[in-house]
């Protein structure tokens, strides 16, 4: 009797060592088509794919039926677009998804017909053209100048502004993303729209 | 019958039990206490893992430390990132980062910041009372990394000189930004009004702003900078700005609006003043409204030297801890550790402390084309590191004390419930005890590869090719400059030495 109490203890002590150097392992790789809640889930207070794509479903659906879509599908032939980047205002390093966002953005023009999209390889070699090598970014000051020699008539751009505050047990970031249709020739904005989008750890 | 004998059998069961529990507990007590202490021998804390890294600073080998980081990481590449960042694997990130920027390999420097950034700020958030109680009870290293805001506002300031040394005006905005709401936050929430590292992270902010035509956004930020001591030249380059921005202060109020710093490009530093700390460093007007700016370029030079202290556990008996801080421990506390010291156990506090300064002698060069250039000390992060630890040394060395007092209280505990003489229930409380002793840990957590003291110097330059050499603790870096009308560069060097 002794001996078998004295080495359930020694194997429940054995198996409870084992478990606690195993803890936290056996992680595993998840598909988020299998598995909807991964992609559900905020991870950060940056943008992601719900954010972009909540952000789109609402200003797309808003050019879709805008005046200059209406004069875009009765221009003969086509005007030319470009897709100028985002001007990031915010505190968060979000600029490759802004870029996601726009080529969303890009590819729902392309499906319309209504428009010529001026390929964006394109552009980033004008960029380099007139900013130089060094400073071979984007300038919002010279956007017209960038539409001009890319014989483009409009841009699509956007900018999205944060408020970014903390307290001692939260950090939120408040965005305001604008999507906007420019005409290069008079820089008149032609289109523009707004969503918001709140962000936080707390 | 059947009924009384399976009490009895019980009772049997019950009695053989104990004795197996004590013969067990004898057989194993060196299992129970030495158990724990096994897995943490070695286990000296943060400081531990990082010995290799700052041995291969110290021997100015960058790559040698990012291999020691790695290696701790469980990573093979100073590209990876590992698994798990939640813990403190997050301020391994963050030296990694500084040393990456030491190496000029801005883009993982970039990354690594940003990485530790974010995760050092979730751990500040998500701290609960579970860690104050673990902390009190257990071991100072237990709760989860709360870093000094010296340190959270240095994340920002160097990972935007990152994003200048790149020309990427638009990442260091950015930088600007978080190093504005994190000041915001420790200015407005937790009443920190003096913080001088800002100064450092204001003037570059200022610099970024000024770089990008916002005029006023730079003026509030130079605004700031010179709020803080070591910025005196830096009204030189406010002043041309003035007429073009509406924003004022009354530390703009002594800038003529059209003020025109001293020429002369670079000038000797002089026998009487080494460093050039303190002078003006090649005080002239920056680019923005100066029709002069365009037939010239500019260059900022950032130069780190040294490294702050890093945290040393230490420890002291109890005796000669209640000479030191009886005056700080609650009277029940001071007692109940009167006691134990009044036992004559040999009873030690473990606690952590500031090692001695590195790079604490010794200042940087800067030279253009071959002539001395002067610098200003923008921020003495050492100083603050250790006026920062001042204020919180006598908490952390009081909580050491509670918690020994605490451990004792536990033991006695475990024994009184087994009854007194109880074999098992002295075994346990000394294994009780034992344990928690192993595993307090003083807390040697901290940001090790903050450059100890950084200075600065913006040199306005004709068009044409330029060399700049900065060297500071045996770590130099030579770049060749190509100047341009109203061009601009940053180049920056960390010796962490």
């Amino acid at each position: 009797m002794e001996r078998t109490s004295v080495g359930f203890m020694k194997k429940s002590l054995f198996a409870l060592m084992g478990a606690a150097a195993l803890m936290g392992c056996g992680r595993e790789v998840v598909r988020g088509a299998n598995d909807p809640s991964i992609d559900a889930r905020a991870l950060s207070t940056g943008l992601d794919k719900d954010d972009v794509q909540r952000a789109l479903a609402e200003t797309l659906n808003h050019l879709r039926s805008a005046p200059v879509m209406n004069e875009w599908r009765l221009m003969h032939p086509s005007p030319n677009v470009a897709i100028f980047p985002f001007q990031n205002n915010t505190s968060e390093h979000i600029d490759s998804m802004l870029d996601a966002l726009l080529g969303e953005a890009e590819t729902w023009l392309v499906d319309t017909g209504a428009v010529q999209v001026i390929s964006r390889d394109r552009q980033t070699e004008m960029i380099r053209e007139i900013e130089g090598q060094r400073h071979a970014v984007f300038n919002p000051a010279n956007a017209a100048k960038y539409g001009k020699q890319l014989g483009a008539k409009y841009f699509l751009t956007g900018k999205v502004s944060g408020n970014d505050e903390r307290s001692d047990d939260m950090r939120r970031v408040q965005y305001m993303l604008f999507l906007q249709v420019i005409e290069v020739e008079t820089s008149a904005i032609k289109w523009q729209k707004k969503t918001y989008i709140t962000k936080a750890v707390k | 019958m059947a009924e009384k004998d399976v009490h009895h059998e019980s009772r049997q069961v019950i009695a053989v039990n104990s004795v197996g529990l004590v013969r067990f507990a004898r057989k194993y007590v060196g299992l129970l206490v030495l158990g724990p202490s096994l897995v943490l021998a070695g286990c000296g804390g943060h400081t531990a893992r990082t010995a290799k890294m700052r041995s291969a600073l110290d021997a100015a080998d960058g790559p040698r430390a990012i291999k020691a980081l790695n290696d701790e990481l469980e990573v093979t590449s100073g590209a990876d990132l590992p698994r798990n960042i939640k813990g403190d694997n997050a301020l391994l990130i963050l030296d990694r980062a500084s040393i990456q920027q030491s190496l000029s390999e801005f883009g993982l420097s970039k990354r690594d910041f940003e990485t530790a950034d974010k995760a050092i700020d979730m751990l500040d958030l998500s701290r609960n009372a579970g860690d104050s109680i673990g902390e009190y009870v257990f071991s100072s290293s237990s709760g989860r990394y709360q870093a000094p805001p010296y340190e959270k506002l240095m994340i920002n300031t160097l990972n935007m000189l990152n994003y200048l040394e790149q020309s990427d005006l638009n990442g260091a905005r950015i930088e600007a930004r978080r190093l504005s709401v994190m000041h915001t936050y420790y200015r407005n929430s937790l009443g920190h009004l003096d913080n001088p590292v800002v100064g450092l992270g204001s003037m570059l902010a200022g610099y970024t702003f000024e770089k990008s035509g916002n005029v006023d956004e730079a003026l509030r930020y130079y605004d700031e900078a010179l709020a803080c001591p070591g910025f005196d030249s830096l009204k030189s380059f406010v002043a041309p700005l003035l007429s073009m921005g509406s924003y004022r202060s009354p530390r703009f109020g002594d800038v003529p609006a059209r003020e025109r710093p001293d020429s002369g490009k670079t000038g000797k530093t002089s026998a009487a003043n080494p460093s050039g700390q303190g002078a003006s460093a090649s005080a002239l007007p920056s680019s923005a409204g100066n029709a002069e700016s365009n037939a010239t370029g500019e260059v900022l030079v950032v130069v780190g030297h040294g490294r702050v202290p890093h945290k040393i556990a230490n420890r002291i008996p109890i005796g000669l801890a209640l000479t030191y801080f009886a005056s700080a421990l609650s009277p029940n506390d001071v007692a109940a550790a009167n006691r134990l010291a009044a036992q004559g156990l040999v009873t030690w506090i473990n606690f952590p402390s500031l090692a001695p300064a590195t790079g604490s002698l010794g200042y940087p060069s800067i030279t253009l084309d071959g002539a001395q250039v002067t610098s200003d000390q923008a921020v003495d992060v050492d100083n603050e590191v250790r006026r920062e630890w001042k204020n919180v040394e006598g908490k952390v060395v009081v909580s050491a004390i509670t918690r020994l007092v605490a451990r004792t209280a536990a033991g006695k505990g475990i024994e009184a419930a087994a009854g007194r003489d109880n074999v098992l229930g002295i075994v346990l409380s000394l294994g009780a005890q034992a344990t928690l002793t192993v595993l307090d840990t003083p807390d040697t957590r901290s940001w090790e590869t903050l450059p100890a003291r950084i200075d600065v110097a913006r040199l306005k330059l004709p068009i044409g090719n330029h060399k700049i050499v900065v060297s500071a603790r045996g770590w130099q870096r030579s770049q060749d400059v190509e100047v341009t009308k109203g061009s601009w560069r940053v180049v920056s060097l960390m010796a962490l030495r």
